[in-house]
């Protein structure tokens, strides 16, 4: 019983003094100003964020709509677009990094941009080609029976049929996207993790950094995962009138 | 056929003792003998802690090699980080050995407080008192210096009038390991003795590494934070800052290790320490990185070519 008790108490006193140090630093005000404050690398995880999942959405959604629609390849395009689930975004940073270099696009927002956007692909893309190649054939055949053409079938049935899991797919891309960018601080893109690598090279004494780093980049991920959801549901609110 | 196979397998077995006869005379010849070894045989394991930086694993290596060849149990364990981790991983018996360097590692101990000079003597002694109090100790610091250099390009210091550190202004992109914000020779320092923050527009890369040339050739920054000894800027003709307010110490190489371990091995192993440390030089370690940045070499090859040519090992 007493080694419990003490390794509680000693559990609690490292928590304690963990959020001591997070709010140590997040509550210095000096820490939010200027080129490396959180604002301006929060500013910037969120950018490399957005473009990443634009990009993505641009280069997945269509063909898999496409495809879906007309039935074809159903496993080699999702086979194709699920490399990117097996790629270590890592190992993508390191390779690009010396071509953006040679191409004069630099260091840091290319490279991560890449990364993420092959990340981003799968979730869009599995879930959009599923979403319409699931759509129930007498739904389909009924739309076909009142007289629409082929692209009506998509746009009017199928699409909006599958909203919620093409929203679903893409907001598991953007939620891995925010939590992924945090690489780009190792090849110098100053977003929150930053933070991260600054507390690894010396982990006891910027711990606080460390902290800060690791919490902010669950925070804002999550906020995204949130805010996606509330506007998934305001997209497909027809769904609440069909119920 | 049977027969065949077993006759193959027993002439097979034949060849393969008179090799391995062969081989113990000539392991006998050349190899450590157990009886001369440095290190005492039930002595600890020597764990040498090399930091994330191509100069640290060639010490590192320099070191382990000379000392494995001389009969002693060594391992090499790349930290992954920097200082912080290298006082860490001795405090939690990770490592026992590691290749500093004087000045830094003293402001690193005591809390920057300005105690290193570019006198190697009082900063070697100032760091052993430090040392001691955690159960470590120093061997003799080599002539070899590396201190941190801020680098430009020939362009950017022609742009801008930049020739020594007090000419740089705030704002300018600086480029360093992500330990700068709290390495003496780095912002700290610029501030004490420059009055110049730059911690503001700091972009923490890598230790000195491709990503820190990539970054400073590319535009991406403005002052790079490299090592004196680095290969790379005499190959791009870049300018390194004259240190006019003489913040940069005496960041000469010296062994740091468990006073466990000098006890257990005693005076023969840390003489071969010393002879090892007082063999290398700026010039050489400066040359020992270009083969490592620049052409390339593996760190063990790097270590091993120069304590062949230096007769600690033989080749």
């Amino acid at each position: 019983m007493e080694p419990a008790v003490s390794d509680i108490s000693n559990l609690r006193g490292a928590m304690i003094e963990i959020l001591n140090d997070l709010w140590g630093f997040v509550a210095t005000a000096d820490n939010w100003r200027g080129s490396n404050g959180i604002l301006a690398r929060g500013r910037a995880h969120l950018w490399i964020s957005l473009v990443a999942t634009a990009l993505a959405t641009a280069i997945a959604l269509p063909p898999a709509l496409i495809l879906a629609h007309l039935g074809k390849a159903p496993v080699l395009s999702v086979g194709i677009a699920n490399i990117g689930r097996a790629l270590p975004s890592f190992a993508v940073i390191a390779l690009v990094l010396p071509i953006s270099i040679s191409l004069g696009f630099g260091l840091g927002f290319w490279p991560t941009c890449v990364a993420l956007v092959a990340l981003g692909i799968p979730p869009i893309f599995t879930n959009t080609y599923t979403g319409v190649a699931t759509t129930p054939s007498a739904l389909r055949e009924a739309a076909r029976g009142i007289g629409m053409t082929s692209t009506q079938v998509l746009l009017k049935v199928e699409i909006p049929h599958s909203m919620n899991v093409i929203i679903t797919g893409f907001r598991i891309s953007a939620v891995q996207i925010v939590a992924t960018a945090s690489l780009g601080a190792l090849v110098g893109y100053q977003c929150l993790g930053s933070y991260v690598i600054e507390g690894l090279a010396q982990p006891t004494r910027a711990r606080d950094r460390l902290l800060t780093g690791a919490v902010l980049i669950a925070a804002m991920a999550m906020s995204v995962d949130f805010f996606i959801n509330r506007a998934e549901r305001h997209l497909t609110s027809w769904r609440s009138v069909l119920r | 056929m049977r027969n065949v196979r077993v006759f193959a397998a027993l002439g097979l077995s034949a060849a393969l003792l008179l090799a391995a006869c062969g081989s113990d005379e000539d392991t006998a010849d050349a190899g450590p003998n157990p009886s001369d070894s440095v290190c005492s045989a039930d002595g600890p394991e020597i764990v040498i802690g090399a930091q994330a930086f191509g100069e640290s694993a060639i010490l590192a290596e320099v070191y382990g090699q000379a000392l494995a060849d001389a009969g002693c149990v060594v391992r090499q364990q790349s930290l992954g980080g920097y200082r912080d981790l290298v006082f860490t991983s001795f405090a939690s018996g990770d490592i026992n050995f590691t290749a500093e360097y004087a000045a830094s590692a003293l402001e690193f101990l005591n809390g920057f407080a300005g105690e290193a000079s570019g006198e190697i003597a009082p900063t070697a002694a100032a760091l052993q008192g430090y040392l001691a109090a955690v159960d470590l100790t120093a061997l003799d610091a080599s002539p070899a210096v590396d201190s941190n250099a801020f680098v430009v390009t020939a362009q950017t210091a022609e742009r801008l009038g930049l020739s020594r550190i007090s000419d740089l202004t705030e704002g300018l992109r600086l480029g360093g390991p992500p330990d700068c914000t709290d390495n003496a020779s780095c912002i700290p320092g610029l501030r004490n003795f420059y009055d110049l923050d730059l911690s503001a527009s700091f972009i923490p890369l890598d230790g000195a590494g491709p990503i820190t040339v990539a970054a400073l050739l590319g535009g991406e920054i403005d002052v790079a934070v490299l090592f004196s000894t680095a290969g790379v800027i005499a190959q791009e003709n870049w300018v390194v800052l004259e240190d006019d307010r003489n913040m940069i110490n005496a960041d000469n190489i010296i062994p740091v290790l468990s006073q466990t371990l000098i006890d257990s091995h005693g005076q023969g192993f840390a003489d071969l320490i010393n002879k090892v440390s007082a063999a290398m030089d700026t010039p050489q370690l400066t040359e020992l990185n270009r083969l490592y940045e620049i052409d390339k070499e593996d760190a063990d090859a790097v270590a091993r070519n120069w304590l062949i040519s230096a007769g600690f090992i033989a080749g």
